[in-house]
């Protein structure tokens, strides 16, 4: 399979009154072709940083300090402004993180849809139109509301607005950035059987941004769990489940419950993420991890391949290897 | 769309007729002897026949019911009773005043909302930086000014100092002139009360503008036309000012309402012959029929200012109203 997305050691800093936030650093991952990759970790570790510092959309004061994002090949964090316009939607789209504020509420949903159309493929208004109408019946929503506006649809609907949008231009790369967010269960089960469903059938990359364990390794791929601004552990969904290697990986799983087996009991994780502002050097789980040790304080652990295809950044696994 | 105009049309309808009912009710309430209210001070130099006559003259001897229909009467005509104090019928001082009052404050609201706008957009798209600091200190500066000062430090700079503009007035007297030259000479006699009421109104806008700019630079949408690949002047004005335009919108329209009450302070600074300073002198010669007349005016240019914003707002807005497309 071929890699559509790698991303490699990727750093994103914050400037702030107190200091640097490293709100995401030495961050590598991929993404195949017609694969869909489960990002999780909890709010504030980052997730929303690196999805944005792939869209290049990091603005003063965060910075991408260090590292490359490789789409197809070529370097997002080294492309000019027009190849990246170029680049924008065509190869790589994105439903935001709460879906429902992904529309501009002047304009109808069809204008925004055609806006992204017209922008980047040599159509004329009456295809785009056309094209647009397509989308939504593709979303389950009846084309001919595309003359309508955002605040006439309920919030599922906006939802599935933002992902016809998402798909107007055929990109390669889709981000879901926490797009269930703020809907009730029911409509983010439909939300995200829509978009599983659409990957297949486009065979698109989704990278799926969320903190919903369990539905992320019903339906991905591969996991990449991130804690505090460093990816800690990356493996098949398989490999996460049954063989996770990262101590705050387990006790993620730990604290999920199991509702095929309601005997086992759901374990929350003492104490709280720490502060990215001027972090020290150290395993950022170290305050809370049970088998912390003096090297955890001073160091911080690589993130290597234990075996192949799976990734994590912990020095139990270097002190057990040897 | 027909139904909700209509609808909106009865609403100030009914707005409008308990305005003048108050109005009409206000004096007969109000502590006193009516004959002062018509007639100023001098009532006690009159005879009984003479205040008889002029009980007369007004009605006041009819029945209250009888009044209020001779009332509703004369403000349909456009008859709002006589200035004693100017010996002058009233609506002859209003049609005098109104054109130049429209000319300034008008104008003034039209400029500082203008250059509001455009300044606010700027200083929320440059947040943070030198360029937005500058913008917000000169903006607070202004707001800090009282308009009389900046009235009178003008007229001493370009007027005394200087000798380019003149002191006061709204054109020049006994000077006969006609076209072309009357109104450049009315241009120069607007510049110094214009950019005073520019200079003092400018920052509420500024500030409504910038804040609800930085608003809508947060939402999602804007991030989505960045990811989308949209030119960055076109999300600053298509996306942006768009939405943020709404509050500053709503401001617009509130103040429209009041811009025919006049500026006041300016127009007395400047010897301007608007609507506020009719007022501020009946209110300083007590001629009470004037000052009724200046309210009612007043009411009922901010019931039409929201009876207009009512209209357009859904073109602005679409989750205001338009029920019917």
């Amino acid at each position: 399979m071929s890699t559509v997305l790698s991303v490699e050691k990727l750093s994103t800093f914050f400037r702030t009154d107190k200091g640097i936030a490293k709100a995401v650093e030495n961050v590598s991952f991929s993404v195949d072709k017609g694969e869909m990759l489960g990002l999780i970790g909890e709010s504030g570790c980052g997730k929303t940083t690196v999805a944005q510092s792939i869209l290049r959309l990091i603005e003063y004061p965060g910075k991408v300090v260090a590292g490359s994002v490789y789409l197809n090949g070529k370097n997002l964090l080294k492309a000019t402004d027009s190849e990246l316009t170029g680049l924008r939607w065509r190869e790589i789209s994105v439903i935001p993180q709460s879906a429902m504020n992904a529309l501009n509420p002047v304009y109808t949903v069809g204008d925004q849809i055609i806006e992204a159309i017209l922008l980047h493929d040599n159509v004329n208004k009456k295809e785009a139109v056309e094209r647009t109408k397509r989308l939504l019946e593709l979303v389950g929503i009846d084309g001919e509301r595309w003359k309508s506006y955002p605040h006439e649809f309920s919030g599922g609907m906006k939802q599935r607005v933002a992902i016809a949008m998402a798909l107007a231009c055929n990109p390669k790369l889709v981000i879901s950035d926490e797009s269930t967010t703020g809907l009730d269960v029911l409509t983010q089960a439909q939300v995200i059987a829509l978009i599983k469903n659409l990957q297949k059938k486009m065979n698109l990359s989704v990278i799926l941004i969320s903190h919903d364990l369990p539905m992320v390794t019903s339906i991905c791929d591969r996991i990449a769990i991130m804690y505090a601004g460093n990816l800690v552990e990356w493996a098949s969904t398989k490999e996460i489940l049954n063989d996770a290697r990262h101590p705050y990986s387990k006790a993620l799983l730990n604290a999920t419950p199991d509702l095929s087996n309601s005997e086992r009991e759901v374990i929350s994780i003492p104490g709280s993420v720490p502060s990215l502002v001027n972090i020290p050097t150290c395993c950022r789980f170290h305050t809370r991890c049970p088998y912390a040790f003096d090297r955890c304080r001073q160091e911080t652990p690589e993130f290597m391949e234990i075996k192949p295809g799976h990734y994590v950044a912990c020095f139990l696994e270097e002190e057990q290897n040897g | 769309m027909g139904k909700f105009v209509a609808g909106k049309f009865l609403q100030y309808v009914i707005v409008i007729i308990l305005m003048v009912t108050l109005n009409f009710l206000l004096p007969r309430v109000m502590p006193g002897n009516p004959l002062v209210f018509l007639a100023g001070e001098d009532v006690g130099f009159m005879s009984s026949a003479e205040k008889e006559a002029i009980l007369e003259k007004h009605g006041l001897n009819d029945s209250i019911v009888q009044q209020y229909g001779t009332y509703l009467k004369n403000i349909f005509t456009g008859e709002f009773g006589f200035s004693y104090q100017q010996k002058r019928p009233i609506i002859e001082l209003l049609k005098e005043r109104l054109p130049w009052t429209i000319l300034l404050s008008g104008l003034g609201l039209v400029l500082s909302t203008i250059i509001g706008v455009l300044f606010g957009t700027i200083s929320a798209w440059k947040r943070g930086t030198k360029t937005d600091v500058n913008l917000l200190t000169m903006f607070m500066f202004l707001s800090a000014m009282p308009s009389f000062w900046v009235g009178m430090i003008l007229v001493s700079v370009f007027s005394v100092q200087l000798g380019w503009l003149p002191v006061f007035g709204a054109e020049s007297a006994w000077s006969n002139l006609k076209g072309m030259d009357r109104f450049i000479d009315i241009v120069k006699h607007l510049i110094l009360p214009l950019t005073t009421l520019v200079l003092i109104s400018v920052t509420s806008t500024f500030m409504i503008m910038r804040y609800s700019m930085l608003n809508v630079l947060g939402e999602d949408y804007i991030m989505i036309a960045k990811a989308k690949g949209v030119k960055e002047k076109v999300i600053r004005y298509k996306h942006a000012m768009r939405n943020a335009l709404l509050p500053v919108a709503t401001v617009f329209m509130l103040s429209l309402g009041f811009t025919l009450g006049g500026a006041t302070v300016i127009e007395t600074v400047f010897a301007y012959p608007g609507v506020g300073r009719l007022m501020f002198e009946s209110v300083l010669s007590r001629d009470y029929p004037l000052i009724q007349a200046t309210f009612l005016i007043i009411t009922f240019s901010v019931v039409i200012a929201n009876f207009l914003a009512d209209l357009i707002y859904p073109f602005l807005d679409p989750k205001v109203g338009r029920h019917n497309g």
